[in-house]
């Protein structure tokens, strides 16, 4: 094999054998926050005079 | 010299193809901006495909394919498509019109400029981008092309090789972006909360509509309809899909969750990241390139908001460090294998390769960060190149264009 397949594998292993370790969930879940400027954006329509 | 059917039917629809990825990038773009920004966003993508489709034909064109000056810039004996008739031209697309190859050009000078605006989004000046972009088409990009694509270029000459445009688009535009956002300054409110995107859907769909119209960008830019072409089509896919897995588990890792806009980023990195290298490298090439690209673009975005520059939808990141990357990696990975009129990269016994690479993109970046600079700090003389500060409190779909995207935010 040359050298490019050889890292062309090393690359692809790294990636499908790090997701054994990855966590299957968050650790933590934080609730979304909408800011104050999305909820005025949403609920009052912005008007300008043409 | 005979126009073959195929090729000119192949380079045809390519150019459709390409042209497609402007609009798309406006998607891709757009759902990442606030919802007051939207349609500003995908104006600046929109507006490009305008006026560059006429600055092509006008000068553009001749300045960067026109007869040599001086190994720097094309003539002007082009201007207004003299010359560029049906005819093939030898040196670069012997098989098919001459205007077919002027059209499918076309469309990089167009997307490139567009790549640029992610990085003042949500702040810029209308009138200011106009004049922006129609000055780094002149200055910036066409000099570029000049150098490593039209006959007679110095970086041509010197056998630096970008099959589709790493150096010359995503190189140029993503050095620009970062010069264009520390000039302008960051957004009001940043680094006080982050700035959701508006519509995450519509980013997704951007990058696959960009990943689709990619075909045509790189297997386009073999000019003709055969094995080269589907090398270029081949690693391409590979690349973009190893880059948006790389992304993604990085992300994974480093953020404890699986990104769905971390892999449509990702997916980008490898598509800008195999760009140059899609007509001289293999397969097993393009999944190391697209490794590289979902990694190192990964820890650009991560180093970028550690030095606080706004370069609001990451052009820098994905672009300038995907670009440069993939001229480092045609460098590497190049095979006459695969293309027998190019060279053989470091990992196939040439290392001479990868130095004019290097030299290729060095002066890639100083020409774009150059120019860039220059041509912002003239406009800022005529006119602001921010809005003010209420205007961009506003929106600058209302402030700039006097439209809403959405029902809810009129006009009236």
């Amino acid at each position: 094999m040359d050298p490019t397949t050889v890292m062309a594998i090393g690359c692809s292993v790294l990636v499908f054998a790090g997701w054994l370790f990855l966590p299957h969930s968050p650790t933590t879940i934080t609730p979304v926050k909408v800011s104050d400027e999305r909820v005025r954006e949403e609920r009052e329509p912005v008007r300008v005079s043409a | 010299m005979k126009i073959d059917s195929g090729d000119t039917a192949w380079v045809l629809a390519s150019a459709a193809l390409v042209m497609l990825m402007t609009p798309a990038l406006g998607f891709f773009y757009g759902g990442l901006v606030r919802r007051k920004n939207v349609l500003s966003t995908i104006m600046h993508s929109f507006f490009i495909l305008c006026l560059i489709s006429v600055q092509w034909v006008l000068w553009g064109y001749s300045l960067a394919f026109g007869p040599d000056k001086g190994h720097i810039i094309g003539g002007l004996e082009w201007v207004g498509l003299n010359h560029v008739g049906f005819t093939p031209n030898a040196d670069y697309a012997p098989t098919i019109p001459h205007q077919a190859y002027m059209v499918f050009q076309m469309m990089f000078a167009v997307i490139t400029p567009a790549l640029i605006s992610g990085a003042f989004a949500e702040r810029q000046r209308f009138k200011a981008f106009v004049l922006f972009s129609l000055l780094w088409a002149t200055f910036v990009y066409d000099p570029i092309a000049h150098w490593v694509w039209g006959a007679g270029g110095w970086l041509h000459n010197l056998g630096a090789l970008d099959f589709a445009g790493g150096t010359v688009v995503h190189i140029s535009s993503g050095v620009s972006a970062l010069v264009a956002a520390l000039v302008l300054g960051r957004r009001l409110g940043f680094g006080q909360g982050k700035f959701e995107p508006h519509d995450a859907t519509m980013t997704v769909l951007g990058a696959c509509l960009l990943w689709f119209g990619w075909f045509g960008f790189n297997a386009g830019s073999a000019v003709t309809a055969g094995a080269l072409a589907t090398n270029a089509f081949v690693v391409t896919n590979t690349a973009t899909a190893m880059a948006a897995l790389t992304w993604m588990t990085v992300s994974w890792w480093h953020k404890r969750q699986p990104s769905v806009l971390g892999a449509a980023a990702g997916a980008v990195a490898g598509l800008v990241a195999i760009t140059p290298a899609s007509g001289f490298v293999n397969v097993m090439g393009a999944i190391v390139i697209g490794f590289g690209a979902g990694l190192f673009c990964y820890l650009a975005i991560q180093l970028r908001e550690r030095i606080h520059v706004d370069d609001a939808l990451d052009v820098w990141a994905v672009h300038g460090i995907g670009g440069t990357w993939g001229a480092l990696g045609t460098g590497l990975f190049a095979t006459v294998a695969i293309n027998s009129a190019a060279a053989n990269g470091l990992f196939y016994g040439n290392p001479k390769q990868a130095l004019i690479q290097l030299l290729a993109i060095g002066a890639s970046w100083t020409w774009a960060a150059i120019g860039t600079f220059a041509i912002l700090k003239l406009i800022n003389v005529f006119v602001p190149l921010r809005v003010h500060e209420e205007e961009e409190l506003l929106g600058l779909d209302i402030s700039q264009h006097g439209e809403p995207a959405y029902a809810g935010i009129d006009a009236n």
